[in-house]
């Protein structure tokens, strides 16, 4: 029995500064959570997202950055030759936040 | 689908009681729940024995690596220690892997086994058997699940079987030998309950306890009434296990038709912020609804969290890129986080509701994986050591029984065995396992288990 997510999960993001504050997950799939990093429409980090609500990206280098919770979609085990996932990837969960350093 | 057994009950005109329920509209395979309850109609339940704690038993089909979970070897060389890292607990000196930062923050409620060997084998079902019965053992001398050890001496509390399994039994694990899920020699009477379908499923329903396609609940009741006058005539010829059947029957119907037992199993009931607590997937919502069950009387419940280890995300890493192509990426990204959210969720909805003082929590799975990574980077078979653990009921948390050696290859100190772990449980329920005695094969009383509890679980 391969488990089926159903239902898309949510959650809102606060700006604080650089500090993203996430609220409740709702529809929680259980899985890896992730804050992904973005500067000047680049991504530059994708960190785990643990049960601590809080999130400030290191970085401080000059530039817009837009910061969205993720969260892994499980489809199916399948991977390709690398080891990376085929049809199971990361989508995002909330709306993305953005600052300018 | 329910899996109850095939008992053959002859009716006096040589008609069997199945194939004449089977009649008309057919698939009548409420009925069969029928068989759970025998014990209880036979008066062999002691009320006073009966106070005992629950169980709810997390089976992890497939079997995580002790060095990518519980016990880490971050000292021993990079193609032993792998990929993940420790992180501390709330228990000083004790480090699990990063990637379950909530449980570690309750490690002070769990006690880690990180001794556990045996040495009969490394196919799935060897582990499965001994973890899930306390015996490895073949298809001719099977050995009783322990929900189903339980239901028989114990019975049912209330209308719940005393015994369920969630969501499904375990299925194509590599051989065709048994599982460990099932009753043996006391009978299909006490054949855990399986529940049968995925409760995270939108759709989600017990088929067991719907009328069969075609019949209405009035159509149900008539065939009751029926069946009721038959067992009439029966009960006049036939002799006194007849009569147990009939008692059984009749509580199959109720669990068939009685709302609040159908309440038991729908989730829908529950907040849907305790939902996603407990992780919006299959293992997640199986959980809750063990402790739904618990909660509403039934004894045992084992939570599979797969039931096969083909073609899934599970924890056997052999990372074969074929149908056993689980990696690290399956552990970092499904598994563990799944885990993570699931096992706590439990043991906080259960301690919050009090219910965690009366239910053991056992996290349980079939064996270790090799210390050494494999060629493709991941972990084959390896009952030589691995680390399960236990919570709740009298268990004292926040200690670590028995060590593994520098890269978790044997033992170190404390060895324990699985026979000793099911002990365990039993001591952990309440079961005083020098008194109270198992009706064996052909009803000869034995012992519950042939070891001895871990004292220092309970110290």
């Amino acid at each position: 029995m391969d488990q089926k997510l159903e239902g898309k999960p949510s959650a809102s993001l606060r700006l604080d500064g650089r500090k993203v504050t996430r609220g409740e997950i709702t529809n929680h799939w259980g899985t890896r959570l992730q804050w992904k990093v973005s500067r000047d429409g680049k991504e530059i980090a994708a960190v785990t997202a643990g049960p601590e609500p809080a999130f400030e990206h290191a970085d401080t280098a000059p530039g817009k950055y837009e910061i969205v919770l993720q969260q892994f979609h499980y489809v199916g085990y399948a991977k390709d030759k690398d080891g990376k996932f085929t049809t199971s990837k990361y989508v995002d969960i909330s709306e993305p936040v953005s600052y300018t350093v | 689908m329910l899996h109850i057994g095939n008992e053959h009950i002859p009716l006096c005109s040589g008609t069997n009681r199945r194939s004449f329920l089977q009649l008309g509209a057919g698939a009548m395979t409420g009925m069969t729940l029928a068989n759970l309850y025998k014990l209880k109609a036979a008066g062999a339940v002691d009320e006073k024995k009966a106070r005992i704690r629950n169980c709810i038993t997390l089976f992890l089909v497939g079997s995580p690596g002790q060095h990518d979970t519980w016990d880490m070897k971050p000292d021993a060389p990079e193609d032993v220690r792998g990929k993940f890292k420790p992180i501390s607990t709330s228990v000083p000196g004790v480090q699990i892997c990063e990637h379950f930062p909530r449980m570690a923050k309750v490690m002070d409620r769990v006690a880690l086994i990180r001794s556990l060997h045996y040495n009969t084998g490394s196919s799935h079902e060897n582990g499965q058997r001994w973890m899930m019965t306390g015996h490895d053992f073949n298809a001719a001398n099977k050995q009783p699940h322990m929900g189903s050890v339980i239901s028989r001496v114990f019975g049912p509390k209330g209308d719940l079987p005393a015994s369920i399994v969630l969501p499904v039994g375990i299925g194509n694990t590599g051989t065709s030998t048994p599982h460990g899920q099932e009753s043996a020699f006391l009978g299909s009477a006490h054949a855990p309950f399986f529940l049968g379908s995925d409760p995270a499923r939108a759709d989600f329903k017990v088929a067991d306890l719907e009328p069969p396609k075609g019949q209405t609940e009035f159509r149900v009741e008539a065939r009751r009434k029926l069946l009721t006058e038959i067992d009439e005539v029966q009960r006049q010829v036939e002799t006194s296990s007849t009569l147990e059947r009939d008692t059984a029957y009749a509580r199959a119907f109720n669990l068939l038709t009685n709302p609040t037992t159908k309440k038991a199993f729908d989730l829908n009931e529950e907040p849907a912020k305790l939902r996603d607590r407990y992780g919006r997937n299959t293992f997640g919502q199986s959980c809750l609804m063990a402790r739904r069950l618990i909660e509403r009387g039934s004894r045992f419940v084992t939570v599979n969290q797969f039931d096969t280890v083909f073609g899934i995300s599970c924890w056997d890493m052999h990372a074969d890129g074929s149908s056993l192509n689980n990696t690290y990426a399956d552990y970092e990204h499904v598994l563990c986080p799944q885990f993570d959210l699931a096992f706590t969720a439990l043991l906080e909805d259960l301690q919050q509701r009090g219910l965690l003082e009366e239910t053991v929590i056992a996290v349980i799975s079939e064996f270790g994986r090799t210390p050494k990574l494999n060629a493709r980077g991941g972990r084959d078979h390896y009952p030589s050591v691995w680390t399960n653990f236990l919570a709740g009921g009298p268990i004292r948390g926040g200690r670590v029984i028995g060590s593994s050696d520098k890269i978790g290859a044997a033992p170190h100190d404390r060895p324990v065995t699985p026979p000793q772990v099911v002990a365990s449980i039993y001591q952990a329920m309440g079961i005083d396992l020098e008194t109270t005695m198992l009706p064996g094969p052909g009803g000869r009383p034995i012992r519950f288990i042939e070891a001895e509890p871990i004292r220092e679980l309970f110290a």
